[in-house]
């Protein structure tokens, strides 16, 4: 197990270096996507910075901790798509058949779906992002104790799971229909209502975004965490759903495999 | 019936009604894909409508906006991003590249043309959908729709959504037009057409909420015309001097992108080189 992990590791390590020299190619368009997300992030980050210090609270957090949630959002989303770009591909690889050739490889069958394209820009927007919002964290005292520090970086770690699993599921519906142009991108929406803290929405809402479509453990959860507003059956809840999550899309996959035609060969 | 009603239509009216068709039989062929894109829509509704209702709370003025006109102005997001923004425009910069555009420059059809029957079907597709989702969001909540009391603003605010509908088409042409300078259209259409366009329209927040010396750089460009102009209009907050001035500016965008349409495409055909086609 472990060597087998440490290879595919390494088989990452080359595929990313190759994605990295792909996209250096097209730098101009590389830096135009730079730009559109470090705008985006600082217009939103200027929205709530300007709306909370006019009203104060967002049910019930105050300015920094509405930003936090913003920032742990930011984390999350930009963590998830560097690791898992290679879901944006996938579609293309289905329809056109070249999966087979994938499949053939001594590597996991969601190896190339998931993990075969990262895109390095995510990766350079998260350096100073990660350091932001470590001097975000430290500034405001936003933390009560060390032991809320390492639970909000182990629910992190947790999150990346069920970004994992989320993915995975993902890729098993496009094997099946190929119908998921937007499937992906309604995910990405769905992330986007953890941008601020789920409280705001209503109690139907909120319980589907923890249950159906566990966006709340993706970002709620852990930002919750650091703010030592998280209880220990929540983070029992965050784990479960978590490895819930792991195992279902794991048995979607192995299925949507075995229904795997070859689309065009 | 319906061939009947198109036989009795002029050619030139017919071909374009039977691409019309087409396009929206084209939707319904992956039906998934447009439940999806209707849901994300739907997604991104809802949760400015919660943001909304959250921070105004029990208050009922914040920003200059009562509570009723800013879930208003989120009614119209949802409004305005289907019937200003939705398009198929976008797939030209494709067609350019792949020298599919030679087809279509072959075809008894005007390009322009062809692209905005196309922007028509997907625009009345997508409001259908919405004034069912949005209705239903309005009956579950009941909440005070903001209605203007002022005739006049109606045909202001009709005036200035008609002018948003043919600029918001005018600037979809220029970006796809620069395809036929740069292959990456992609990165282009991203960060102009969806990050500047959508932000600075006020497709997600009205731009007045934002910091002075921010909203009076973004009332410079052609974008709050789109969507925030037109929605500060129906919510009363203009003067009728203040939207005449809006429709005038709003025109002036028209007239400047329509000569900037031409004289790119005029240079860009050119330029075509039919690369794959």
């Amino acid at each position: 197990m472990a060597p087998m992990a440490v290879k595919t590791f390494k088989v990452w390590l080359k595929v990313s270096l190759m994605s990295a020299q792909t996209q250096f190619l097209t730098n101009w368009a590389g830096l135009l996507f730079l730009v559109g997300k470090v705008v985006r992030f600082l217009l939103f980050f200027v929205f709530l910075f300007t709306v909370l210090s006019s009203s104060g609270t967002l049910a019930g957090y105050n300015r920094e901790q509405v930003i936090f949630f913003f920032l742990v959002f930011n984390l999350v989303d930009i963590m998830v798509q560097f690791i898992f770009r290679g879901v944006y591909r996938f579609r293309s690889l289905v329809v056109s058949g070249d999966y087979d050739l994938d499949l053939l490889k001594p590597l996991p069958s969601f190896f190339r779906p998931l993990f075969g394209w990262s895109d390095i820009l995510d990766f350079v927007t998260l350096i100073p992002l990660w350091i932001y919002v470590i001097w975000f964290i430290f500034n405001y005292h936003l933390f009560p104790s060390i032991g809320s520090l390492f639970l909000f970086f182990l629910l992190l770690i947790n999150s990346l799971f069920l970004g994992f699993a989320f993915h995975l599921f993902v890729c098993a519906i496009c094997v099946l229909t190929t119908e998921i142009d937007h499937l992906v991108w309604v995910y990405r929406d769905l992330t986007n209502m953890a941008k601020f803290p789920t409280d705001i929405y209503q109690k139907g809402i909120r319980y589907l975004l923890t249950f159906a479509i566990p966006v709340v453990v993706l970002i709620t959860i852990p930002a919750k965490a650091l703010l030592g507003l998280l209880s220990w059956q929540g983070v029992m809840l965050a784990f479960a759903i978590s490895g819930l999550f792991f195992w279902g899309s794991f048995r979607l996959w192995r299925y949507a495999l075995s229904q795997y035609s070859s689309a065009s060969s | 019936m319906k061939i009947l009603f198109v036989k009795f239509l002029p050619v030139k009216v017919s071909k374009y009604f039977q691409l019309a068709k087409i396009t929206f039989e084209e939707y319904f062929v992956y039906r998934l894909n447009f439940f999806l894109w209707r849901f994300r829509s739907f997604i991104l509704f809802l949760s400015l409508f919660f943001f909304w209702l959250a921070i105004y709370g029990q208050e009922n003025n914040f920003l200059g906006y009562q509570k009723a006109q800013m879930l208003t102005y989120v009614v119209g997001i949802a409004f305005l991003r289907s019937l200003v923004l939705g398009t198929r425009t976008g797939d030209l910069a494709g067609q350019i590249r792949s020298g599919e555009l030679t087809k279509l420059i072959l075809k008894p059809l005007g390009v322009f043309s062809f692209c905005f029957v196309r922007d028509l079907a997907d625009k009345f597709l997508n409001l259908f959908f919405v004034i069912f989702e949005v209705g239903l969001i309005l009956l579950i909540f009941k909440f005070p729709f903001y209605l203007p009391k002022n005739p006049a603003t109606y045909f202001f605010f009709v005036v200035l959504v008609t002018l948003a509908f043919f600029l918001y088409f005018l600037i979809n042409l220029i970006l796809s037009a620069l395809a036929f300078w740069t292959e990456e259209i992609w990165a282009t259409q991203w960060l102009f057409g969806v990050i500047f366009l959508q932000f600075f329209a006020g497709a997600f927040f009205p731009i007045d909420v934002l910091p002075a010396w921010l909203s009076r750089i973004i009332y410079l460009t052609p974008f709050p015309y789109l969507i925030f102009f037109p929605l500060k209009i129906w919510l009363e907050q203009l003067s009728a001097a203040m939207a005449v001035k809006a429709i005038f500016i709003g025109a002036f965008w028209l007239i400047f992108f329509y000569w900037l349409v031409s004289f790119l495409w005029q240079k860009g055909v050119k330029n075509y080189g039919a690369y794959g086609g």
